[in-house]
C-alpha cells in the first residue's frame, strides 16, 4: 500500500526518477497529478477554496455556495484558523475580484458575523480610491448587519470632503472621484436585504445632484469623439450619467435589476424554515476615519466617459446608457479587469463568465448569435454577455489620455478571450471593429490609432484572417481618407509583426496593389547606384568604404568632394546632398537588420554628431534620408529615428521640423500613420524625461544647492518641451484653418477640392492631440510642483550627528 | 493594479519553473551553503529570455512587438553556434524591470510571427549566452525533436545525422 501510494505523488514528491521534465510555464499552472485521499484536507483548505470560486460554476447553484460556506463557518467558529481564512479572503476578493463582492457579502451576512479590521482606512488614507469603493461595497451589502443608518455617515462625511474641493476648485477632480465612490456604493446598499434606507439614499442623491451633473472642463478633451466633430457620438461623463441612472432607478423603487439578489435564498429561508438575513445581534458599522483634507492617489485624476462600441445597432444588445445596469456591469468589469492584470487568462475567464456574477435574466444565453438577439429583442431586455464583456475591455483601450496599465495588456485580454470562447467572442469583436472603422473619421485620432495598432495585433494571433471583403468598396476613396488611411496603416503593422508576402496572401485581389513590389524586398534600391542620381560615384565610394568599416580619414576627401561639386552647382547648403550620400549610405550597408545599421551608425557616430551643430538643414536630411531609402517600409525608418534621438545625433525638433514642415504637403502628411506614430513617439521622449526631472525635482530630502540645479534643469527643459509644442500647434493650426500656404496653392486655390475638407479634419484632429497631452503634462507638472521643496532651502542639522556638533561647537565656544 | 500581497489568482510574473530548477541544480552540485534566494538576481531583471521564436523570425518582427511593453534597449538574437543563423531564442533587454516583468504579463504565451512565444525573466546577457548549446549548434530542444516543425528546422536534428548515417551504410553492411 506504501509503494502504491507513494506512485500519486509523482515527479514531484521526492521518489526521484522517472516523471516528466517541468520545462514549461505551462507545466505548473495545471498540476495534473492525480489527487486523492482529499478527505484529509482540512476545513479551512475547503472553505478557502470555495470561497475564492465562489459562484464560479454556472453548474452550481450561486445559493448553496453561500449557504454551504456559511454553514461551515457558522458551525467551526471556534475554529481560529478558518475565522481567519474566511475574513481573510473575503477580504481579498473584495479587494481583487469586485464581481463576486455580493457574494462574499452574502456569505458574510449568513454567517452572522462580520471582523471589523476591514482595511477601509488604510485605503482612505493612502487616496487608493478604488479600494475605497470596493470595500465600501462590501461595507454596504453587509448593512443589515449595522446599527443605525449603518454606511449612510461614512458616505456623507466622504460627501462632505468632496464638497469642501470642490468649493476650493471648479477644476477639482478628487471631489468628483469622491462623489463617484459614494454613487457607486448606494446601488449595493440598496440591493442588500436591508430595508429603510431610501430616505438617506435619496437624501444623498439629492446632494450630489450639483456636483456630479455639472459638466467638467476636461471632459471635451478626454471624450473618445471630439464633440466639434461629432455632437452626438460625444458621450456623457460616467459620473453625470449614473447620477441621472440613479436618479431614475430611485424613482423606481430600487429595482436594479441585475444586481444579485438574494430572493432565492430568502426562497430558501422559506423551504428551511430558516431565517438568513435578520441577524441575531446587530454590530456597530466600523469606525472609520476620513482624514482632512482627503489625499490624491498615484494615478492622476481625470474624467471617465461612457463609451460603447455597441452603440447605434439596429437591435441593443447591451444595455443603453440611460439604464442604471450599463454602469454597475461596466464598473464591476472594468474593476476586475485592472485590478487582475496580472493573470489575463483568469481576468479573461471571469469576463466570459460574467453571466455567473449577475441576475441569471440580465443576460441572454452564452454565444447567443446576433441574429437571434433579434428574435428575443422583444421579450424583456436581456443582454448578450460578450457583448458586454468585449465593450468593457475596449472602454479601457479607449481611455483617454491613459489607461491605468500598458496597452498592450488589454490586446493580450482580448486575444485571450478569443481563445477561450472563439465562436463567442469573434463575433462581438467583428460588430466592434465594424463600429470603430465606420466612425474613424471622427474619433479621436490618437484613439483611431490605438485602434489601428490593436487590430493589426490581434490578427497576428489569428492568422491574419479577416472580412476584408467589407471594406472594398472604400478602396476608391481618396488616399488620405481616414479608411483608406486605416486599411493602409493596418496592413503595414500587419507587415511588420509578419512579412510582405504573407500579407499579401491573406487579402483579396482589389488590396493587392496596396502592397507594392518594394514592399516585399528586404533590401531597397541603394539610389546612387543609378548614374542619374547626382553625386553617385562618390555615393557608392561612401558606401563602400563605410561596408569596409573605413576609418574617418578615407571617408572625409568623398564629403568633401560632394560638398564642393554642390557648391559649383550652386546649392545653397552642399551639407545637405553630402549628409545625404553619408546617411543613405549607412541605411544601405545596414539593411540586414537593426543591429547591423545600429552598428553602422555605432561607427560613423563622431562624424554624424557633428553634422547637427553646423548645419539645421543637414541634420533634417539626415531623417529625410533614413526616411526616403526606407519608404516602403516605415516601421524600419521610425525606428531607426528613435535610435538616432537616443544618440542625440537628431533632436525632437529637427524631427517635427522635418514632418510638419519639410514634408508637410499640403497637409497630407497628416494622414499617414506611420508619421503620428513618430511624432508620438518623439514627443513621449520629451515628455518623459521631462517627467523624471519633476520626479528628481520632487523628492523629498532635497537640499541646496542640488535644488538650484534641479530647478535650473526642469525650466530649461520646461520652455524646450513648450517650444516643442508651439511648433506642432503653429504648423497645424494653418492646415486645420484651411490656410496652409501649400494648401492654398493646390487647384485652383479656392479651398473647395473635395479633399480639402478632409485634410482641414486631419488638422483639426492632430491639433486635438496635441493641445491635450500639453493639458495632461502641464497639469502633472504643476500637481508634482505643489508639493515640493521650495528653492534655497538648506538642509537641517543633521539629527544623528547633530548632537555631537552641538557639543563641540559650545565646547569650541567654551575655550 | 492590485494592493495585495498575496492575491487570489496565480500571478503570470514569475520567474518560471526552469529558472528555478536551473538553480537548484547547480546549487545541489556545487554543495554550497549559503541558502540565497534563487530568484533575488531577478529582482531588478530588465532582461528577458525569449523562447519558441521560428528561425525566421526577424529583430525587426521580435522589436516590433516587444516594444509595445516599453523601449526595448538591446536586442540579441541566439544563433547557431557553426553557421551563425538565428536559432530560435533572443534576449530582450528593457531599460525597465517593470517594462519585463510587464512583458511576461502581456507578452509571454501570445503569438509572434504566428507562434506562441516563450518568455522568461532573465539575471542578464552574457557574452556567449546567444549560441546555441545543442550538439548540432543549435538549441538543444532542436536535436530530438520527433514531431515536423517547419519553423525551426524540421525535425529533430540528431534524428537527421542518424538518417542520414543509415541511408549511407545501407549499401556497405549487405
Amino acid at each position: 500500500m506504501a509503494d502504491y501510494e507513494r506512485r500519486n505523488h509523482g515527479p514531484r514528491g521526492g521518489g526521484g526518477g522517472g516523471g516528466r521534465k517541468r520545462r514549461y510555464r505551462d507545466d505548473d499552472d495545471f498540476d495534473r497529478r492525480p489527487q486523492r485521499r482529499r478527505y484529509e484536507e482540512p476545513l479551512f483548505v475547503q472553505v478557502r477554496r470555495q470561497l475564492l470560486t465562489i459562484a464560479e460554476s454556472a453548474a452550481r447553484k450561486v445559493e448553496d455556495d453561500i449557504i454551504g460556506i456559511a454553514k461551515s463557518v457558522a458551525e467551526n467558529f471556534d475554529d481560529e484558523e478558518l475565522r481567519e481564512t474566511f475574513v481573510n479572503i473575503s477580504l481579498d476578493l473584495v479587494q481583487e475580484q469586485p464581481m463576486k463582492i455580493p457574494f462574499v457579502a452574502a456569505t458574510t451576512l449568513v454567517a452572522y458575523n462580520l471582523k471589523a479590521e476591514l482595511g477601509a482606512e488604510k485605503h482612505i488614507d493612502s487616496g487608493s480610491w478604488r479600494e475605497v469603493k470596493l470595500v465600501l461595497r462590501f461595507l454596504g451589502g453587509l448593512q443589515p448587519l449595522f446599527e443605525g443608518d449603518g454606511i449612510f455617515p461614512l458616505l456623507e462625511e466622504l460627501f462632505a470632503r468632496a464638497v469642501d474641493l470642490q468649493t476650493a476648485s471648479s477644476e477639482d477632480l478628487l471631489g468628483l472621484e469622491l462623489v463617484k465612490v459614494i454613487l457607486f456604493t448606494i446601488p449595493y446598499v440598496m440591493s442588500s436585504p436591508a430595508t429603510g434606507f431610501e430616505t438617506q439614499a435619496m437624501g444623498l442623491l439629492e446632494k450630489t445632484d450639483i456636483i456630479a451633473s455639472t459638466p467638467h472642463a476636461l471632459v471635451d478633451l478626454v471624450n473618445t469623439f471630439s464633440p466639434e466633430e461629432n455632437k452626438e457620438a460625444a458621450g456623457p461623463s460616467v459620473i453625470s450619467l449614473l447620477q441621472s441612472q440613479l436618479q431614475g432607478e430611485a424613482s423606481r423603487g430600487w429595482e436594479l435589476k441585475c444586481l444579485p439578489g438574494v430572493q432565492e435564498i430568502e426562497q430558501d429561508e422559506q423551504d428551511l424554515g430558516q431565517k438568513f438575513f435578520e441577524p441575531v445581534n446587530k454590530v456597530s458599522f466600523p469606525q472609520i476615519n476620513v482624514p482632512n483634507p482627503v489625499q490624491n492617489g498615484a494615478r492622476p485624476l481625470f474624467p471617465e466617459v461612457y463609451i460603447s462600441v455597441f452603440a447605434n445597432q439596429e437591435i441593443d444588445t447591451v444595455p443603453p446608457p440611460s439604464d442604471v445596469t450599463s454602469l454597475l456591469l461596466r464598473d464591476a468589469l472594468v474593476d476586475t479587469i485592472n485590478l487582475l492584470d496580472f493573470n489575463r487568462v483568469a481576468t479573461a475567464k471571469y469576463l466570459i463568465d460574467v453571466d455567473c456574477y449577475f441576475t441569471p435574466d440580465t443576460f441572454v444565453k452564452r454565444a447567443t448569435p446576433f441574429d437571434r438577439m433579434r428574435d428575443l429583442a422583444g421579450l424583456g431586455q436581456s443582454w448578450k454577455p460578450e457583448d458586454v464583456a468585449v465593450d468593457a475591455v475596449f472602454s479601457q483601450l479607449y481611455q483617454l489620455p491613459t489607461p491605468e496599465h500598458k496597452l498592450v495588456y488589454y490586446h493580450a485580454l482580448l486575444t485571450e478571450c478569443c481563445k477561450i470562447g472563439p465562436a463567442a467572442i469573434a463575433p462581438s469583436l467583428g460588430r466592434a471593429i465594424r463600429f470603430l472603422y465606420n466612425n474613424l473619421e471622427t474619433m479621436d485620432l490618437e484613439l483611431s490609432n490605438r485602434f489601428l495598432d490593436w487590430f493589426a495585433h490581434h490578427l497576428s494571433n489569428f492568422g491574419f484572417t479577416w472580412k476584408w471583403s467589407e471594406w472594398v468598396d472604400d478602396l476608391d476613396l481618396p488616399a488620405i481618407h481616414p479608411k483608406l488611411a486605416f486599411i493602409n496603416g493596418a496592413l503595414d503593422k500587419e507587415i511588420r509583426l509578419s512579412f510582405a508576402q504573407r500579407i499579401k496572401g491573406t487579402l483579396l485581389e482589389p488590396y493587392l496593389p496596396l502592397i507594392t513590389e518594394e514592399k516585399e524586398k528586404d533590401t531597397p534600391e541603394f539610389k546612387y547606384l543609378s548614374e542619374l542620381t547626382p553625386y553617385s560615384k562618390e555615393g557608392q565610394e561612401i558606401m563602400q568604404l563605410i561596408r569596409k568599416k573605413a576609418g574617418d580619414e578615407e571617408i572625409e576627401p568623398l564629403i568633401t568632394a560632394i560638398e564642393e561639386q554642390a557648391q559649383s552647382l550652386g546649392v545653397e547648403d552642399p551639407k545637405v546632398p553630402s549628409t545625404d550620400a553619408l546617411m543613405t549610405s549607412i541605411c544601405f550597408v545596414g539593411s540586414k537588420s537593426l543591429s547591423h545599421v545600429l552598428s553602422c551608425i555605432e561607427r560613423n557616430k563622431e562624424r554624424l554628431l557633428a553634422i547637427g551643430p553646423v548645419s539645421q538643414r543637414a541634420r533634417c536630411q539626415i531623417i529625410a534620408s533614413v526616411m526616403e531609402y526606407w519608404a516602403d517600409q516605415p516601421g524600419i525608418a521610425i525606428n531607426i529615428i528613435d535610435k538616432l534621438l537616443n544618440y542625440t545625433i537628431i533632436t525632437p525638433y529637427s524631427v517635427l521640423e522635418w514632418a510638419l514642415s519639410e514634408s508637410m504637403k499640403a497637409g497630407t502628411v497628416l494622414a499617414k500613420a506611420h508619421i503620428f506614430e513618430m511624432i508620438s513617439a518623439t514627443v513621449g521622449k520629451v515628455t518623459n524625461r521631462m517627467r523624471q526631472i519633476v520626479v528628481a525635482r520632487t523628492q523629498s530630502g532635497l537640499y541646496e544647492p542640488q535644488l538650484s540645479v534641479l530647478e535650473e534643469t526642469l525650466s530649461r527643459e520646461r520652455s524646450e518641451m513648450q517650444t516643442l509644442f508651439k511648433f506642432i500647434e503653429d504648423s497645424i493650426v494653418s492646415v486645420a484653418a484651411g490656410s496652409n500656404d501649400e494648401l492654398m496653392e493646390r487647384g485652383d486655390g479656392s479651398g473647395d477640392l473635395p479633399e480639402d475638407a478632409i485634410i482641414r479634419q486631419w488638422g483639426r484632429r492632430w491639433l486635438r492631440v496635441f493641445r491635450r497631452k500639453v493639458a495632461v503634462e502641464e497639469a502633472f507638472i504643476m500637481d508634482s510642483l505643489a508639493n515640493a521643496t521650495p528653492v534655497g532651502t538648506v538642509a537641517p542639522m543633521q539629527a544623528d550627528d547633530g548632537n555631537d556638533g552641538d557639543i563641540k561647537i559650545t565646547d569650541a565656544d567654551g575655550q | 493594479m492590485s494592493l495585495l500581497q498575496i492575491n487570489t489568482v496565480d500571478r503570470l510574473d514569475r520567474p518560471s519553473a526552469y529558472y528555478a530548477g536551473k538553480n537548484k541544480r547547480r546549487r545541489d552540485r556545487d554543495d554550497e551553503k549559503e541558502q540565497e534566494d534563487p530568484n533575488s538576481k531577478l529582482h531588478n531583471a530588465t532582461t528577458l529570455y525569449v523562447g519558441n521564436l521560428s528561425f525566421y523570425t526577424t529583430e525587426e518582427q521580435i522589436h516590433e512587438l516587444f516594444s509595445k511593453c516599453g523601449e526595448v534597449k538591446r536586442l540579441v538574437m541566439g544563433l547557431d553556434r557553426f553557421n551563425k543563423t538565428p536559432c530560435g531564442f533572443c534576449f530582450v533587454e528593457y531599460y525597465n524591470h517593470q517594462d519585463a516583468v510587464d512583458c511576461l504579463k502581456y507578452i509571454g504565451g501570445t503569438k509572434l510571427d504566428e507562434r506562441i512565444i516563450r518568455t522568461d525573466l532573465d539575471p542578464g546577457f552574457e557574452e556567449g549566452r546567444q549560441y546555441g548549446r545543442g550538439k548540432s549548434g543549435g538549441q538543444v530542444r532542436d536535436e530530438y525533436r520527433e514531431e515536423y516543425d517547419p519553423g525551426r528546422g524540421g525535425y529533430g536534428r540528431a534524428y537527421d545525422e542518424q538518417r542520414a548515417r543509415e541511408e549511407e551504410e545501407y549499401g556497405a553492411g549487405r
